[in-house]
């Protein structure tokens, strides 16, 4: 038996089927936003509470991550309801 | 895909309609603002579609 096959009765090497790449993709998919979601929230939040670099990191600075992270996130749920004509 | 929209919408309008500090809560005209942002957005969109079939 090759290294690459699985030990299987057959001896055959192992079948993929459509539904496991479908699933391996939609997770790769939704990992991928996760990350595209941080890094737009690193972003927006270092804009609006990091305005003057200090040599380390003041509490008025950590709250307002906080609150930014938890405004981001607000957001985002009034812009998908918006988008399907929820109310709010 | 319908979580890359929200995801660059929420984005853009962010921008347009959180011009302060961040607070505990949103004020009811940046709310307000998000929902009316992703509205006009859509009614943009249909706009533009229309425009193109001409």
């Amino acid at each position: 038996m090759d290294p690459f096959s699985s030990s299987s009765p057959t001896g055959s090497s192992p079948n993929f089927s459509p539904e496991d790449l479908m699933d391996q993709l939609k997770t790769q998919l939704a990992q991928a936003y996760a990350e595209e979601f941080l890094e737009t929230v690193r972003g927006k939040c270092f804009d609006k509470c990091i305005t003057k670099p200090g040599n380390s990191l003041s509490g008025s600075e950590g709250s307002c991550i906080s609150r930014c992270v938890e405004r981001y996130i607000e957001a985002t749920g009034i812009v998908g309801r918006a988008l399907f004509n929820q109310p709010r | 895909m319908v979580s890359e929209m929200i995801g660059k919408l929420t984005s853009a309008c962010w921008d347009k309609c959180i011009t302060g500090t961040p607070g505990s809560k949103f004020s009811s005209s940046e709310s307000t603002c998000l929902a009316n942002c992703a509205q006009r957005y859509m009614d943009m969109s249909l706009i533009i579609m229309k425009r193109l079939q001409q």
